[in-house]
Parts: C-alpha cells; sequence; structure tokens
C-alpha cells in the first residue's frame, strides 16, 4: 500500500455516514412522492364518500318526486358560502332538484357533469374562486344523478404539516439511531483492535537478542489472526536462520581450535629464526578464532547480567591471565583506585573478556618497557590506561565496531577486541569510550551501572 | 621446572587428534617424561590398567565417549594420577564440571607446549599420597620434605618466612599470587603486620635470590600480587 494509512474507524465512519445520508434522502424523496399520490387517493375517497352521504339522506317518492334531508351538520357544511363544498342532485331527466346554492348548478353546467357516469371532473379556477375544484357523479335511486365537488386540499399545508410530521419523527429518531450505528461501528472497530495495539508494542520490542518471543494469538479478532501467526511463523523462521548462522559461528571458530592446537604444537617442536615468524602467524590465528568465539557467544543470546559480581575481583583475574604474556614481553601491570571489592551487577565470564580485551588492547600499543595500568572505581568504572600513541579522535567511535581496525593498530589483532568490549558494555546498560590520557597513551573507559 | 622422585615420570596422552597426540608426547618426552599416546577411551582404560601413570594430559571429546566418563573412572581409584584436561570446549560450566569432576587442571586449546609442559609439571608437583616433594624452576630446587633450598645445587640458607613465600610463588611459578594470600599465609594473627610487609619480604628474597645467582625472578603486578617467572630456561 502507499500514500496516507488507511484508518479502518476513519473508512467505516465515513461509509456509514455516504450510506444514512443517501438512506435519508432517498426516505424524503419517496415521502414526498408518497405524499403526493396519497393526496389524490384522499381526495377521490372523499368526494365518493360526500356523493353516497347525500345518496343516503335522498328520499325518492314513487311519484318520481325527491326530499333530501341533510342532517344538520352536513347541512351546515354544504351551505357554507366559502364555496369549499357543492352538490347538485339531478333527477331522472337530469334537471337540478337540490343543490348547495344556488350557483352550484351553473357551476357544474359548464363542466357537463352528466356526460359522464361515476367519473371524475375538474373544474378550473372560476372567477371568484382561486382554486379549482373536483366533482365526481354518482347515480343514486330512481335515476338520480348525485354531482358532488370540492375545493383542492390546501395539498402544500398538507404535505408541510406530513414533512413536519416525518421529521420530527423521522429525523429525530434517525439522528440519534445514526449516531449511535457510528459510535457502535468506530467502538467496535477500536475495542476490536486495541489486542492489535498492544501487540504492536510487543512486536515493537523483539529484537536480534529477543528473537524467541512470540506474538500471543490470543483475546485477537479472528481476522487479525492469520497476520499474527504468519508473523510469529516468520519469527520462526528468522529464529531458525539466525541460531544456524549464530551456531555456525561458535562452531566454526570451536572446530578451527584443534587444528590450531596441531598447528601449534608443530610450531612449538621447531627451532630456528622461521619458526619465531611461525609463532607471531599462529599466534594471530588463534586470537581471531578466541574473538570470534567471543563475540559468538556475545551474538548467541542476551547475556545474564543480573548476578552480583566484584568488578575489582575480574581485573584482578583478568590481570592475572594476562601477567605471564606482558612479563615475557617487558611490560609492567598494575591495578589502582578501590582497594575493596567493587560489587556491580553483571555477568562475570563476559566482563572478564572484556577487561581482558582492554587490556590485550593496551599492552599491544604499550611499546616495551611501559606499562598499563587498570584503575576500578567504586562507581563502576574501569580504566586500562596504556602508554601508546592514542587514538585519534577520529577513530574514536569507530574502533568499537567489529573489524574495523585503527590507523595505528598493530598487525595481528583482529579487530573484534574493543567492538566485544563495546556490546558487552551494552549489555550491561553501561558504555565504553576512550580519550587521551594526561601525558601520552590512551585511556579505555568502561563504565557499568552500579 | 621438575619434580622428581628419582624415576623418571610417566604422562599418558589421551588424545583423538593423533598429530596432537603425537605432538604432545614428543614435546613431554623432550621435557623428560616418559610419554604414550592414545586416541580412544578403551585404548586409554587399557593402558591404565597396565601402567601406572603419573599424571595423564585428558582431551574431553573422544570417539567413543566423553573424557569426562574416564575422570570419573580415575576418581575411583585408591591413589588416581592426576589429570590436566585439554579440550576445545571452553564454556565456563564445561570448566567447572571438568574441575568438579576431580581435575586439577584444564587447558584451553589451542596451547603453546611450554603452556602444557609447565601446567603438566605443576599437576605433578601437587601432593599426591604424602610423596616427597621437590621443584624446580630454573636453577632453583625447593626441596619441601627437607626445608632446602639448592641454587645451582648450592644450598642456599632462608628464613622460614622467605622460604615459605618462595615455596608459595614456586607452586604457582608463571601465575599470579595474590598479595593479599601471601599475607593471609605468611602472617598469623599475633604477629604485627606492617602495611608494606609483604613488599618488604618480597624484596629481600629478590635480594637473596639475585646474590645467589638464581635465574628466576619475581615480577610485581602493582596493585595485584607477584608472579615468579623461571625466565626463558
Amino acid at each position: 500500500m502507499s500514500g496516507r494509512p488507511v484508518s479502518i474507524e476513519g473508512r467505516l465512519a465515513w461509509r456509514l455516514t455516504a450510506i444514512f445520508t443517501v438512506a435519508i434522502v432517498l426516505a424524503v424523496a419517496g415521502f414526498f412522492w408518497k405524499v403526493a399520490s396519497t393526496n389524490d387517493t384522499l381526495l377521490d375517497r372523499a368526494l365518493q364518500d360526500q356523493a353516497s352521504d347525500i345518496a343516503r339522506h335522498l328520499a325518492v317518492h314513487p311519484d318520481g318526486t325527491s326530499v333530501l334531508d341533510l342532517p344538520a351538520p352536513l347541512a351546515e357544511a354544504y351551505g357554507r358560502r366559502d364555496g369549499a363544498f357543492a352538490y347538485v342532485v339531478y333527477d331522472p331527466r337530469g334537471r337540478p332538484v337540490h343543490a348547495s346554492a344556488g350557483d352550484a348548478p351553473a357551476l357544474f353546467e359548464s363542466h357537463h357533469p352528466l356526460e359522464r357516469d361515476r367519473t371524475f371532473f375538474r373544474i378550473g379556477p372560476q372567477a371568484g374562486r382561486g382554486d379549482p375544484m373536483f366533482g365526481y357523479v354518482v347515480e343514486a335511486q330512481g335515476g338520480y344523478r348525485i354531482a358532488v365537488a370540492q375545493g383542492w386540499f390546501h395539498d402544500d399545508v398538507l404535505a408541510d404539516s406530513l414533512v413536519e410530521e416525518f421529521m420530527e419523527v423521522g429525523l429525530l429518531w434517525m439522528a440519534p439511531v445514526v449516531a449511535i450505528a457510528l459510535w457502535v461501528g468506530v467502538m467496535t472497530i477500536r475495542t476490536s483492535l486495541a489486542p492489535v495495539v498492544r501487540l504492536s508494542e510487543q512486536a515493537a520490542r523483539i529484537g536480534p537478542e529477543t528473537l524467541d518471543a512470540r506474538l500471543p494469538e490470543g483475546g485477537l479478532p479472528r481476522e487479525v489472526r492469520p497476520l499474527v501467526s504468519a508473523v510469529n511463523h516468520a519469527l520462526s523462521r528468522l529464529q531458525a536462520g539466525l541460531d544456524r548462522e549464530r551456531r555456525f559461528m561458535a562452531e566454526a571458530a570451536h572446530e578451527l581450535r584443534t587444528p590450531l592446537a596441531v598447528l601449534t604444537a608443530r610450531i612449538d617442536s621447531l627451532d630456528g629464526p622461521a619458526s619465531d615468524g611461525l609463532r607471531r602467524d599462529a599466534a594471530r590465528l588463534n586470537r581471531l578464532a578466541e574473538q570470534l568465539l567471543r563475540a559468538g557467544r556475545l551474538d548467541a543470546g542476551p547475556l545474564d547480567v543480573s548476578q552480583p559480581v566484584d568488578l575489582r575481583q575480574i581485573a584482578v583475574e583478568a590481570l592475572g591471565a594476562l601477567a605471564p604474556l606482558a612479563i615475557r614481553e617487558g611490560r609492567a601491570l598494575g591495578l589502582t583506585g578501590e582497594p575493596g571489592p567493587v560489587w556491580v551487577r553483571g555477568n562475570r565470564p563476559a566482563l572478564l573478556v572484556a577487561i581482558e580485551n582492554l587490556l590485550e588492547n593496551a599492552l599491544v600499543h604499550t611499546p616495551a618497557p611501559g606499562g598499563v595500568e587498570v584503575e576500578v572505581s567504586a562507581d563502576g568504572t574501569v580504566r586500562v590506561k596504556d602508554e601508546g600513541p592514542g587514538v585519534p579522535p577520529a577513530d574514536r567511535e569507530a574502533i568499537f565496531r567489529r573489524f574495523v581496525r585503527g590507523k595505528d593498530a598493530k598487525p595481528g589483532g583482529a579487530g573484534l577486541g574493543l567492538a566485544i568490549v563495546m556490546e558487552t558494555a551494552r549489555a550491561h546498560g553501561g558504555s565504553v569510550t576512550v580519550a587521551d590520557r594526561p601525558g601520552g597513551g590512551a585511556v579505555f573507559e568502561m563504565r557499568l551501572p552500579g | 621446572m621438575t619434580q622428581t622422585t628419582g624415576t623418571t615420570m610417566r604422562v599418558l596422552v589421551v588424545e583423538d587428534e593423533a598429530e596432537l597426540g603425537s605432538l604432545v608426547a614428543a614435546a613431554l618426552r623432550r621435557a623428560g617424561f616418559a610419554a604414550d599416546a592414545v586416541g580412544r577411551l578403551d585404548e586409554a582404560q587399557a593402558a591404565l590398567s597396565a601402567v601406572a601413570y603419573d599424571a595423564v594430559v585428558l582431551d574431553l571429546g573422544l570417539p567413543d565417549g566423553d573424557g569426562l566418563a574416564l575422570l570419573a573412572a580415575l576418581r575411583e581409584r585408591p591413589d588416581p594420577p592426576p589429570v590436566l584436561i585439554v579440550t576445545a570446549r571452553d564454556a565456563v560450566e564445561n570448566r567447572v564440571a571438568g574441575l568438579d569432576a576431580g581435575a586439577e587442571d584444564y587447558l584451553l586449546k589451542p596451547f603453546h607446549m611450554d603452556e602444557l609442559i609447565a601446567r603438566v609439571k605443576v599437576v605433578l608437583r601437587r601432593p599426591r599420597g604424602g610423596a616427597p616433594l621437590r621443584i624446580e624452576a630454573g636453577n632453583v630446587t625447593f626441596d619441601v620434605t627437607h626445608r632446602e633450598v639448592l641454587i645451582g645445587n648450592r644450598p642456599v640458607p632462608f628464613t622460614r618466612r622467605e622460604m615459605a613465600l618462595l615455596e608459595m610463588l614456586l607452586r604457582r611459578a608463571g601465575r599470579v599470587v595474590a598479595k593479599e594470600s601471601i599475607e593471609e599465609h605468611l602472617y598469623s594473627f599475633d604477629e604485627p603486620v606492617g602495611s608494606n610487609a609483604v613488599e618488604v619480604s618480597v624484596h629481600r628474597l629478590r635480594r637473596r635470590l639475585a646474590e645467589a645467582g638464581a635465574t628466576i625472578e619475581i615480577h610485581t603486578l602493582r596493585g595485584v600480587g607477584y608472579m615468579l617467572d623461571a625466565g626463558a630456561s
């Protein structure tokens, strides 16, 4: 996908809003159309009712005469002079015998009501009457016919009131329903996706050191589960691949040891000037294999840095391990700083390797008969001070990267020692830096949280 | 540095890498030991039941089993020879397991032959069944039984404290001896100990050794301790 990220919430809200809008527009349009057609029907029915009302009250005698005896309310309604209602009763010969008002027969006449039977007719706007009328003719008993007419309903008034009612009832009810539907939709998505947000936080914490972590698939919407399980499977494959690589690194270095031991033993059994060069070469190979193994171990998984360890004791051990080499090569070693134990939380073997690496680095750069000094402070800082040329400021970060060697690096190094120190310090939540030593040389400072 | 009881010490080398085994055996022979090399666990067991070895150099990864099994079997014996484990396994747990199983020392491959021979000498030097001991380093011989020091075959007198200090450093030759452990070893609580008592003792011992023409040297690791070095001999 490209462009702006799509929000399911927003999308749902938009679509629901669109659907509701269209639905409301259609409902209103349909309602108006319905109102219009209902109006006609209402009028038809009203005319028919009036005609049958009149027919009911029309008595036709055997002699052919008739009497129309309208009840008072009806008579009153027809008698009103506003002309909203009118009727004419015709005898079998077509003469008007009863009428709602005197001008009613004349009004009807021009529209030939008698030429149509049971049909509706229209009386156009007359002078003095603004509205057209609609008429209806029905046959009554004894050959009499009754024509009724009625002014058009005030249809706009009726429609207005109906729309008003529709808006009142419809919209007033529909608005909250729409709002609730939107809210329920959005909330459903939000609550369904809440586990996904939590999952993302967990996923964000997965790194090379925590590749064994998996995302929990429980409590997730079914739709998202395939994605999560696919991610978990991808993590498994990634872990397997990384494990293979790490194992390969460690095993390769490990497998190097035996042939290196044979090589070293063979060279040690030689004499003469050539053997010194070979011995140096073998020593370099040995160092490289050793550092690869150490780096491989750091890669192999998170360090347990929770054990209380005595940093000073570890420094003593590192000094002891390197003392034979240092003394053989005419360099002095010393320990200063805190005279008693310095307790920090950490990983003893890893810290030992780190301090040994710092010492080896210092010894390599210190010309005989110089000395290397280790200072362990009570705050968990280890400083290794050499008497070498120092590290140019431009190289001070790069030298802690794997296989990066300083411009003044002595031949024989693998470019891994200081990287191991850096990675060990970081694994402890600490750091390592290098600075100039007052009076010449370099100071490597490894700080561990107390 | 050789511990001698009059006869040649016999060392069994158990190493599945045949070339390495024979190189180690050859180096041990050059250093004055009698050495046999075998490549399998069952061969090692056969050799050990036929010959009374004074020490075993043991590789852990053998084609027919784990060297630690041999170590355990050896521990069953009334007077087991000291064992120096030589292995490519270096995890701390392996090291601890090896030492727990009764090995005297643990050497990681690859190693220098000098280092191996020095370690073999150290494991042989350790008291075993009350055998009389002599420790040698350079031209210095320390007779543990008779508390006598010979330098270039001439007896040299030392004070009791100097003798104890020399013994301590000789027993751990090539390794650093912490100043604290020297303090604990040399001075009992009822004696007043000056802050630089150890320094003074070491200084005196150095001077006596130099006067007597000893080829060994005592190096100071400031703030840590001392290391006796047999020199390039």
